[in-house]
């Protein structure tokens, strides 16, 4: 630590200061961040290690009261209580109910509350404090729902125009908050049993086009405070920063999100300062971005059905608003996440590199310190005490009406937020050094909520039986490259790919699983969703490419499935047909349930109402697996 | 130049000398007092802090008006704070009490430290709470999958179960088909109540089944298996030693507020005895 040189001492005010400045410039040792600690003794492997890696659950994307947002929306659950949530315990909701996870405890969780103003909320609301006296900060504080919305909207304005009182700003309630965060982590992390990550969010919105990101950190070893949007709105600066800890060996990876909310800036083809891309450009954001988060709440990314116009499944929890706001999206593209693998590869066709290989990850976004919340028989909202009852989020009549009233219906927002999102890794042991290095190597998948397991191989020379062999993974991991790899130049041959899908033991069954693949041909990006395997012995019909229907369907009044439809597994090897060895190329596999209810139709059926006619009474939940790429030069 | 007569006389009254020797005295006590007035010190240890809050903040260390800035707002703090607690206004004020009170129980937890506990206190502490240090239960297994996916996948498992080696009878499985002391809560959240239940029933070293989970059969092998257990002391021993001084420290806070209680007399409006401590 310096005092930058344009100090001069003799301009200080008062002699004694001035020696007191002197002694200290010399008194102060170079220090980092954060203490050193001492190196991790030789790693033990955990008593659930498998060299074949295990599938964990988790969630990397998780707000509690020190988010300025979740504490104005009447979340006072810490980031204890998080951890605590995802491991089973009951927690209390905003709303006054308890809740807890109906699927059992989560792996692995990364509290990510936002960087900006963290922990101020709580200060401004506990007098005394100086914050607390900043003239209109009580109103922040309602438990009136609309109330809530009005504060919230006042603050995004007050963040947007920069007019925010400068006592949010303290560093030290940042500190306290941020110590909070870290400690937590530390406290919960518990080797081969759950793993924490300490993380936080970068709330960069200019424009309100949502270029958020959660960063997430390898070790307790973290700067001493979080670099925030308020530094700089330009997530390449994020990057540079990152890269800096790196130089003092604290690893992060940092993960998109919400980029259905960008307005197609997300994805975009220049870079956020408008100069052109380059390769340093496409290097630094790889780097710094393995993974993409496709799905959460506020909607899913994958692909809309604008871009994909062939895909029959694209339109799932499709969500079209600015986020936090009502504002329309005008722009698809770039918004989304195939779009932008087709547009890494015309990148890497035209200018010789890509910054968008990436693989895919879900989460939740949970604002009620709620990791995991993403069940749809088990849904109670995303923002407190703002969606916390069935009819403040559009799924029951409002003021206890037995039917919907055409005319009095509320603006379609929370009744679009889609109970999806959930982060799944393929790693050797449930530990912080197996998981972070599984996001690096993008050996994870996402699912729409449900523990649905995707394992997804290419290779050129698979043994003939190895769907059969018991022991396959191994042999796929021999002969392959899994999930988030890339696959060695074809001497003339097609890849194989395994397709392996197995339900949620809780879920329901599996009902089709497709390989979607995005290729360069002639200069343009084209894109092509296979069917690969099918449920209840059917065969994909060689003419329509698809499976036929395998008739499960939803009883809506009670929201139970049609029986004995559907698999628990879906384990297939295929070729692709239209492969050519020249044609820079991508696959990802996305396995799809049978229909079940939405978390609106099971909202109608416990209040004995119906459902509402605006929203999609059955959703197919689904798993997507990180892509594996196909590159002619290597 | 004369005065005029009547400056004369004015200045001959003894009531003028003496207001113009209390003006002199005056004069020199409030020299006095400006030249002892109270000095607002930033010392050395505070302004590194200022500097290293800035820094962690902005990355970079500050510019000479950033830290005047800082300066500037650290001493009106100051000011204000001294003035007010000249005025008193320190006084019944919530805030200040609690901080007050706090910084008390934690300066009394200096004076009295707890002492490091001897091998016989921690080993009693141990034998007291048996309740604390429990180590979850656990089990080491093999098992053979027959997918409900496959028609008879039940008969098939207890098929499998007859053959003298049923490994390689079944199907390949999305988890692991061995387990190596894997939490008994993992199991139940993965293969559901009836295998869970199985695998704390079967004898083991041998292959029974078949059970039924979510998936379809198994045919189970146990290796080994723990109940609910308690951790060896050894094991736990730092964990014993952190939790006999929490409670150390606690008794200590306990006694140093009866010691209070003994010095002062409490009364509480309206009613005859205030609450034991």
């Amino acid at each position: 630590m310096r005092i930058r040189e344009g100090i001069a001492v003799s301009t200080m005010a008062g002699g004694s200061m001035a020696v007191i400045v002197t002694a200290l410039a010399a008194a102060w040792a170079p220090a980092t961040a954060s203490a050193p600690k001492a190196p991790p003794a030789a790693a033990a492997r955990t008593s659930g290690f498998n060299p074949d890696r295990n599938a964990y659950f988790g969630d990397l994307h998780v707000h509690t009261k020190l988010s300025f947002d979740a504490y104005i929306f009447n979340v006072r659950s810490s980031p204890d209580d998080a951890y605590r949530f995802a491991k089973g315990e009951t927690i209390g909701h905003a709303s006054g109910f308890d809740i807890r996870l109906a699927g059992g405890p989560l792996d692995f969780v990364a509290v990510t509350d936002h960087a900006e103003f963290i922990g101020a909320m709580e200060q401004a609301n506990t007098p005394g404090t100086a914050i607390s006296k900043v003239p209109g900060v009580s109103r922040l504080f309602s438990p009136d729902p609309r109330e809530i919305g009005d504060a919230f909207a006042r603050f995004i304005g007050s963040m947007r125009d920069n007019s925010v009182p400068r006592e949010f700003l303290d560093p030290a309630i940042h500190a306290r908050a941020w110590k909070e965060v870290r400690e937590a982590a530390a406290r919960h992390n518990e080797p081969g049993r759950f793993t924490t990550f300490v993380g936080y969010e970068f709330t960069s919105a200019p424009d309100g086009r949502n270029l958020h990101r959660n960063v997430i950190f390898r070790s307790g070893d973290v700067p001493d405070l979080p670099y925030s949007s308020r530094e700089s709105a330009d997530p390449e600066e994020l990057w540079k920063r990152m890269e800096a800890w790196r130089g003092r060996g604290v690893e992060a990876l940092a993960i998109p999100h919400n980029s259905n909310g960008s307005d197609g800036t997300m994805f975009g083809t220049a870079r956020f300062n408008g100069a052109p891309m380059d390769r340093v450009y496409a290097d630094l954001r790889r780097r710094n971005e393995p993974l993409v988060e496709i799905t959460q709440i506020k909607g899913t990314s994958e692909t809309h059905p604008s871009l994909s116009p062939n895909d029959e499944w694209a339109g799932f929890e499709i969500f079209e608003s600015y986020i936090g706001t009502n504002k329309a999206v005008t722009k698809f593209a770039g918004g989304y996440a195939r779009d932008a693998l087709k547009d890494g590869l015309l990148l890497q066709e035209s200018r010789g590199f890509n910054p968008y290989r990436f693989g895919f990850i879900g989460a939740s976004d949970t604002h009620n310190s709620a990791p995991g919340s993403v069940e749809e028989s088990n849904y109670f909202s995303k923002v407190g005490r703002t969606d916390g009852l069935a009819p403040l989020r559009g799924s029951v009549p409002q003021g206890g009406a037995r039917t919907w009233d055409p005319a009095r219906r509320d603006p379609p927002r929370y009744q679009n937020w889609g109970a999806s999102g959930l982060a799944g890794v393929w790693a050797e042991e449930n530990t912080r050094e197996a998981i972070y290095d599984a996001l690096r190597r993008r050996e994870t998948f996402a699912t729409s909520g449900p523990r649905i397991r995707v394992r997804f191989f290419a290779a050129y020379d698979f043994p003939g039986d190895l769907l059969k062999r018991p022991d396959l993974v191994r042999q796929a991991y021999a002969h392959g490259v899994p999930m988030g790899g890339d696959l060695m130049v074809s001497r003339g041959k097609a890849p194989t790919f395994l397709v392996w899908g197995s339900r949620d033991p809780n879920g329901g069954y599996l009902q089709r699983a497709q390989v979607v693949k995005g290729w360069i041909e002639n200069g343009v990006a084209r894109e092509k969703v296979y069917d690969v395997a099918c449920s209840d012995g059917l065969k994909v019909d060689a003419r329509t490419g698809r499976c036929p229907d395998n008739g499960a369907s939803v009883d809506l009044a009670t929201c139970t499935p049609s029986r004995f439809k559907g698999d628990v597994e879906l384990r297939t090897l295929w070729t692709d047909p239209g492969f050519n060895p020249r044609q820079r190329a991508f696959y990802y596999v996305r396995v799809l349930e049978n229909p079940s209810c939405r978390w609106s139709t099971w909202d109608a059926l416990r209040n004995g109402t119906p459902p509402n006619p605006d929203l999609a009474p059955t959703v197919m939940e689904r798993a997507w697996s990180s892509p594996i790429w196909y590159d002619p030069k290597a | 130049m004369t005065l005029p007569p009547v400056a004369r006389a004015i200045l001959r009254e003894p009531l003028t000398r003496f207001l113009l020797i209390g003006l002199v005295l005056f004069g020199i006590v409030s020299m006095g007092r400006h030249l002892q007035r109270p000095v607002v010190r930033i010392d050395e240890a505070e302004l590194n802090q200022i500097v290293a809050y800035w820094e962690a903040q902005a990355q970079r260390p500050p510019t000479r008006e950033e830290l005047n800035a800082m300066l500037r707002e650290r001493i009106d703090e100051e000011l204000l704070a001294r003035e007010a607690v000249r005025l008193g206004l320190d006084r019944d004020d919530l805030i200040i009490r609690r901080r007050l009170a706090q910084k008390m129980a934690f300066a009394s937890e200096d004076l009295a430290p707890v002492p490091e506990p001897t091998e016989a206190d921690l080993k009693a502490w141990y034998d007291a709470h048996p309740q604390d240090h429990l180590v979850p239960a656990k089990a080491t297994f093999r098992h053979v999958f027959f997918s409900d996916d496959a028609p008879g996948a039940e008969a098939a498992a207890r098929a499998a179960l007859s053959r003298p080696n049923p490994l390689g009878a079944g199907q390949p499985f999305a988890l692991p088909l061995s387990y190596a002391g894997v939490e008994m809560r993992d199991i139940l959240r993965d293969y559901g109540p009836d295998f869970a239940r199985k695998l704390e029933d079967a004898a083991p070293g041998q292959w029974t089944g078949p059970v039924r989970s979510a998936y379809g059969w198994h045919i189970v092998r146990v290796e080994g298996r723990s109940g609910v257990s308690r951790a060896p002391f050894e094991a736990v021993r730092a964990d014993v030693a952190e939790a006999w001084k929490s409670e150390r420290r606690k008794a200590g806070n306990a006694a140093f507020i009866r010691s209070l209680r003994q010095r002062y007399r409490v009364e509480v409006a309206g009613m005859p005895d205030a609450p034991a401590t």
